[in-house]
């Protein structure tokens, strides 16, 4: 049972990838959503027994790396975080595959999109169950291998594979990180499982290297959960299909980075420089993506930086140690952004695959269905009270506010929920109420959603809505919470509703409240950290490249000193050397004396 | 006395050879003068060390001497034939 949710992921995906043509089209889509359908049932399968009835399951299933010093064995560890873990990772992958039956009809690459999905599903399980750090390697890369494969899959526009070249390399930094902080669990503790790391009595004076441990694992969680710095890859990685962003970048790959703290907290805990670090991070995260998604005015990219922001909610907590509310705004995250990203998607297609939410509005008439889905989704988002997004959102700020000395944080996050409320409601505003920008024979067309994609909404809609209140006793039960009086409990919400209404009020006027341009330009080009990133990091490591190690060191030093050097060292030796023989009788006599003379000097 | 003028025979013989840029026929003498040095110095020391060797090997250089300036001779007589000048210097076709 427990093995299967493994097993069959990777018999989707393989099956699909290498008889797709003998399956077909219809085939491949219908035999991979099966399987994940069957996955999930697994899924929920495990956490009823997991969590609800208490029963850890450890799984060995053999070595793997056997020496003296390290013993690795491939070993499945069911707890309760990596149960939640799976029941979101396969119901989501679930509703993404039976949207995709419908999103991607017309697309003549099915069965390798529907591998793919399927690899990543398993990817993920990988990660999620392995027992030790260095199998949950094996998925982390995997994950970011998946986001390389599936944001290119239309591989014919050179802006997605751009796009996946900077995601996939980007995330490379994360990953260095681990596995640099790998190499330094195994050289200080001897082992890399989580079982005996958790239970292994810390000395004083190894506080140090736990710091420098837990400032590694934090980068490669930078990298992947795209926190401050490593972010610019998220929202290009918007290149791919809508499925795949709903999927990758919202509901699960994203969320690795998170997991991995959650799964490394018994060093966090230990680690309070790198929490206070961490907390910072996700709090700027938090207000720098929401501030970015003010302005965006491409669809998914609203989106993708409200993922980031979400994001940098998540890790924010993690820096204060409330690891369960990071996990629970995980799950619900979870569900209502891939809600909000399959709207999107939705939406993308029934206006003729266009992204930019100027050239939209007044969808509510021809998409009421989708509409409401998308409501719920971003009133799920903003945080409003008994939907998904409150029961964690709120809580967090609560809890940050309960640490006095994150007072700075707690005002950033803050706002960063009232920005999320202003753009949240500024897309539905722009999509489906103001008037429509759109050609008139696309607005009057008759929309035809298909039915998968109702579907997989509704199967979300329902997560969006009722997950928060059901999770909330199964992740929070004992959780203390701290006292704060009414008025502070009172202002995330005031703040989401002040944002939500306010953008109603701003865009309705917004020829006249015209915002500062400099500052529009500035917001909307994502704070110029693409170009901080291109100009300052990214050009002085080329020139780096081109001119010291290509052209001094590669083709100069190396050279000269190597092939080309000897060459002209030798050919300029031989040319003197063979002058010698002139062609001259009394030459040759004379060398021959001289020679004779040495030799009988010596 | 006599080992040294043989000794200044021989290197006399050497210097004809070097220093020598036009006649390939006082390349040929010289080889003989060196040759007959040698021969002198044989004979002197085969006295000095009273043992018949050294005589018996200078009639040995004398006959290979005759031999040699004759071969060496005919090669002069085939080179003038061909080229109609014996001078050293001209003999410089083969470069390296």
């Amino acid at each position: 049972m427990y093995l299967l949710i493994i097993f069959i992921t990777f018999l989707s995906a393989s099956v699909t990838g290498l008889f797709g043509r003998k399956i077909g089209t219809k085939g491949a889509g219908l035999f991979s959503s099966i399987c994940i359908i069957i996955s999930a049932g697994v899924a929920y399968y495990i956490f009823y027994e997991v969590v609800l009835c208490g029963s850890v399951v450890f799984l060995k299933l053999g070595k793997w790396i056997n020496t003296d010093i390290l013993i690795i064995s491939f070993g499945l560890q069911f707890d309760s975080l990596t149960a939640i873990m799976l029941v979101i990772i396969t119901s989501i992958s679930a509703m993404v595959h039976i949207f995709s039956l419908g999103y991607m009809k017309e697309d003549p690459h099915i069965p390798r999109f529907m591998s793919y999905l399927s690899l990543f599903t398993f990817l993920m399980i990988v990660l999620v169950t392995s027992d030790n750090y260095l199998q949950l390697f094996i998925g982390w890369e995997g994950v970011g291998l998946c986001s390389y494969l599936l944001i290119n899959f239309w591989f014919t526009r050179i802006q997605a594979n751009k796009a996946a070249i900077k995601a996939m390399l980007i995330n490379r930094v994360g990953d260095m990180g681990l596995i640099l902080a790998i190499f330094l669990i195994l050289k200080y503790f001897g082992s890399l499982e989580f079982e005996i790391l958790s239970n292994i009595y810390l000395e004083e004076n190894s506080k140090q290297i736990i710091e420098i441990i837990c400032l590694l694992l934090f980068i490669a969680t930078i990298g992947k959960s795209a926190q401050l710095g490593l972010h610019t890859w998220l929202p290009d990685a918007m290149e791919g299909p809508t499925p795949v962003s709903a999927l990758i970048h919202a509901a699960t790959m994203v969320t690795a980075g998170v997991f991995l703290v959650i799964r490394s907290a018994f060093l966090f805990e230990t680690a309070p420089l790198i929490s206070i670090l961490m907390s910072v991070i996700g709090g700027l995260t938090a207000f720098i993506s929401a501030t970015i998604g003010l302005v965006q005015n491409d669809l998914k990219k609203v989106i993708a930086y409200s993922t980031c922001s979400q994001l940098g909610y998540m890790v924010m907590i993690c820096g204060v140690s409330y690891y369960s509310v990071s996990l629970f705004h995980l799950v619900n995250h979870a569900f209502f952004k891939a809600l909000l990203f399959l709207s999107a998607g939705a939406i993308i297609h029934a206006v003729n695959d266009e992204q930019d939410i100027r050239k939209m509005g007044g969808l509510i008439k021809p998409l009421p269905l989708i509409f409401i889905i998308t409501m719920i989704g971003a009133l799920s988002l903003m945080g409003t009270p008994y939907l998904t997004g409150f029961y964690s959102k709120d809580l967090i700020l609560e809890l940050i506010y309960g640490k006095y000395i994150y007072m700075l944080i707690y005002w950033l996050a803050s706002m960063s929920a009232l920005l999320t409320a202003f753009y949240s409601m500024r897309l539905i505003y722009l999509v489906f109420i103001t008037n429509t920008n759109i050609k008139k024979e696309i607005f009057i067309r008759k929309q035809k959603v298909s039915l998968y994609i109702i579907m997989a909404l509704m199967g979300l809609v329902l997560g969006s809505i009722f997950n928060g209140f059901i999770m909330k006793e199964v992740l929070l039960s004992n959780m203390v919470t701290p006292f704060i009086n009414t008025h502070t409990k009172m202002i995330p919400i005031l703040f989401s509703i002040v944002g939500g209404v306010s953008a109603f009020f701003i865009y309705n006027n917004f020829i006249k409240y015209r915002l500062y341009h400099v500052l529009y330009t500035f917001i909307n080009s994502a704070w110029q950290f693409n170009y901080l990133m291109n100009h300052f990091l990214t050009k002085s490591l080329w020139k780096f490249g081109y001119y010291i190690s290509y052209k001094i060191v590669d083709r100069g030093v190396l050279e000269i000193i190597g092939p080309r050097g000897l060459i002209r060292v030798f050919t300029k030796l031989t040319k003197k050397l063979s002058k010698l023989q002139s062609g001259n009788l009394f030459n040759y006599a004379f060398i021959m004396i001289i020679f004779v003379l040495i030799y009988l000097i010596i | 006395m006599c080992t040294v003028t043989g000794i200044v025979l021989f290197i006399l013989g050497v210097w004809g050879i070097i220093l020598n840029k036009s006649n390939l026929m006082i390349i040929l003498m010289s080889i003989e003068l060196m040759l007959l040095a040698v021969s002198l110095l044989f004979t002197i020391n085969s006295v000095y060390l009273e043992n018949i060797i050294g005589q018996i090997f200078v009639i040995m250089i004398i006959a290979i001497a005759a031999a040699e300036s004759s071969i060496g001779l005919a090669i002069l007589i085939a080179y003038y034939r061909l080229r109609g000048t014996i001078a050293v210097k001209s003999l410089n076709f083969l470069k390296g």
